[in-house]
């Protein structure tokens, strides 16, 4: 029987994944409770614990067949990969933010506006959908310091709460992108693999029986 | 600006996604064309080459505006852009509709061998130069086209020695007509969902209902019963004789009795939006991308211009010999060893072994050859063939059957 691989992202969506997983009848001991970055469970199943921006790098290229990850990065990567399931949990929104004191001056028509982000593709998009000009710093964390010393305008990134955005005394000004945990398949494994299939059926089957609501 | 320390040691390296092929990887990919080429052959199909470059303007026009991202371009001296062909089908269509066409009709069996060009994403692990090997029968509108076509892959993957590879058909038409369902608008935003393969967005685009449930199952249809279970979600015209031709195109498949594994795939997505009709990928176990893919693009010559169905398939080298690692040795080296009044017959005798089809270097006997499978060293009487722990004399006209005999071993 072959091997089924499941990539799971390290962070804020691990915990969640790996209960989905557990709740879909997969015996998973020890997975994502310690520091092990590759467990094998009973029955021929591995899971991998990926960062997530680098999830996708293993799934497209075959590395593992499925795996969980937001739709922030699935949007920001632009991977050959199947999008298969809203997971529904690790709901988020990708906004673009500014000083409350300085929205007034800088978020006007035809001005170019920095924005420091981590997502510099979905950024791209959006300020090209609304024809507004746009620098772009690509920042690797904590995007939300650039503005407050002059790095830049504003930021795009995710929030969950508005805390860290309230806490910096930034004010969102647009929603680019919501956000959630998706399942995702190579091109390969879903259609010959009856293991990939069977489990996203499986997957499909407990979201149905939790009727978690379906966001846009 | 200031120039960075790697910049200074850039003329070390090749450019992101291209790379340098080793004697023994360049071996494995020509062992593998020429495999291919012949099978091509005996099929029927004539090796033809087009020019890497193209005019922007041609694969604009013949694979539309989407591609345009993903090319590698450069500008001519007269202001023209010019790309690195991308893929082979929109130039032998260009090729077919303007030249083969009109000067013998049809139809059309094409093959070739080429490298390919296209801009990735660094870091992707993906190449921005490879090679693909293909076919296109064009000419033919026929569900036996797509049987041919479809079964020469099969075999291709065959010859080219992939393990377990799998076959997955689909019809371009079984997705046209559950689009045709839908408001155009709504239909537009699908296409895109589909083309990125984003299946858990369908709810946020589509309105709930018969057309949103059958999306939502493509990509479970596949597999033994898939064109049962795609029947009752697909009740228009078109989508009904897409799912008849795929069950005539698997039969006729069938007929061959290749031991592949074919199946249905309904949710298969190419990615080039000139598909029509059947489409098809092969897949091989522990491989993310495809290895092979194609299919029919009816719609595609008449946009150079001579309308004519058509459809092929295109196999990647570089997938297929890492799915299919092919271990076999190189050509043994024979090295003719001459002293320096020995040289005049040293390079004759080199010349009669190379004729005869044996890797010969001649060297001085003080150097010799290290990796020399067999030296062959001029003496006054005539020669000796040596390897490994064993010798013998022979003479000039028996030099070929005691070399032959030698690599041969005891």
């Amino acid at each position: 029987m072959d091997t089924l691989t499941i990539a799971v992202p390290s962070g804020r969506l691990l915990e969640d994944a790996v209960t989905l997983l557990r709740r879909t009848g997969l015996p998973l001991p020890g997975a994502g409770q310690d520091r092990r970055l590759l467990v094998e469970c009973p029955g021929g199943v591995r899971v991998l614990v990926a960062k997530p921006t680098d999830l996708l790098t293993y799934v497209e290229q075959g590395a593992a067949d499925v795996g969980i990850v937001g739709r922030d990065i699935l949007l920001e990567q632009g991977r050959d990969v199947y999008e298969l399931l809203d997971l529904g949990f690790g709901a988020c929104r990708a906004v673009l933010a500014m000083p409350a004191d300085r929205v007034e001056t800088v978020w006007r028509p035809g001005r170019i506006l920095r924005v420091a982000t981590k997502y510099p593709r979905l950024t791209a998009r959006y300020f090209e959908e609304t024809a507004r000009p746009v620098e772009i710093i690509v920042l690797y964390g904590s995007v939300e310091l650039a503005p407050q010393v002059g790095l830049s305008d504003g930021i795009v990134d995710l929030v969950m709460t508005g805390r860290t955005l309230r806490d910096n005394r930034l004010q969102e000004v647009a929603e680019i992108a919501r956000s959630s945990a998706r399942l995702v398949a190579n091109r390969g494994s879903l259609s010959r693999s009856a293991r990939v299939a069977e489990f996203v059926a499986r997957v499909e089957a407990h979201l149905a029986a939790e009727e978690r609501p379906i966001h846009a | 600006m200031r120039i960075r320390a790697t910049d200074r040691t850039r003329w070390r390296q090749t450019p992101a996604g291209v790379r340098d092929q080793m004697p023994a990887e360049v071996a494995a990919r020509r062992r593998l064309e020429g495999r291919l080429l012949d099978l091509f052959a005996r099929w029927g199909y004539r090796e033809v080459a087009t020019p890497t470059l193209e005019y922007l303007d041609t694969l604009l026009h013949g694979a539309g505006p989407g591609v345009g991202d993903r090319l590698l371009k450069l500008v001519d001296s007269g202001g023209e852009v010019l790309v690195l062909r991308p893929e082979m089908t929109v130039p032998l269509a260009r090729l077919a509709a303007t030249r083969l066409l009109p000067a013998e009709g049809g139809p059309l069996r094409l093959a070739y061998v080429a490298p390919v060009f296209r801009s990735q994403d660094r870091g992707s692990g993906r190449l921005r130069e490879f090679t693909q090997a293909g076919v296109e029968l064009i000419g033919d509108g026929g569900v036996g086209a797509d049987v041919e076509v479809i079964a020469l892959a099969a075999e291709a993957l065959q010859a080219a020695g992939v393990e377990q590879p799998s076959v997955s058909v689909g019809h371009a038409g079984f997705l046209r007509g559950l689009l045709a369902t839908l408001p155009p608008e709504t239909a537009d935003a699908v296409r895109e969902l589909l083309y990125r393969r984003a299946f858990a967005e369908l709810v946020a685009a589509v309105a709930p209902g018969p057309a949103l449930d059958a999306l939502r199952l493509l990509p479970t249809l596949h597999g033994p019963e898939a064109l049962e279970r795609a029947r009752p979600l697909a009740p228009g015209e078109e989508s009904r004789e897409a799912l008849d031709v795929l069950r005539d195109v698997l039969d006729g498949v069938a007929a061959y009795g290749l031991p592949v594994r074919v199946q249905v795939n309904l949710g298969l997505i190419r990615d080039f939006d000139y598909y029509s009709g059947t489409v098809f990928e092969a897949h091989a176990p522990r491989a993310g991308m495809p290895l092979l893919g194609g299919g029919r693009y009816d719609g595609l010559l008449a946009r150079f211009g001579r309308p004519a169905p058509a459809t092929g398939f295109a196999i990647g080298l570089e997938r297929v010999l890492e799915a299919a690692p092919t271990p076999e040795a190189g050509r043994p080296v024979v090295a003719v060893a001459y002293v320096p009044l020995g040289y005049r017959r040293a390079v004759r005798i080199a010349a009669r072994l190379r004729e005869a089809g044996f890797a010969t270097v001649v060297v001085s006997a003080d150097s010799g050859l290290a990796d020399a499978a067999c030296t062959v060293a001029v003496t006054e009487a005539g020669f000796t063939v040596r390897t490994a722990g064993r010798q013998r004399p022979a003479a000039a006209d028996e030099i070929t059957a005691a070399v032959r005999a030698a690599l041969e071993g005891p």
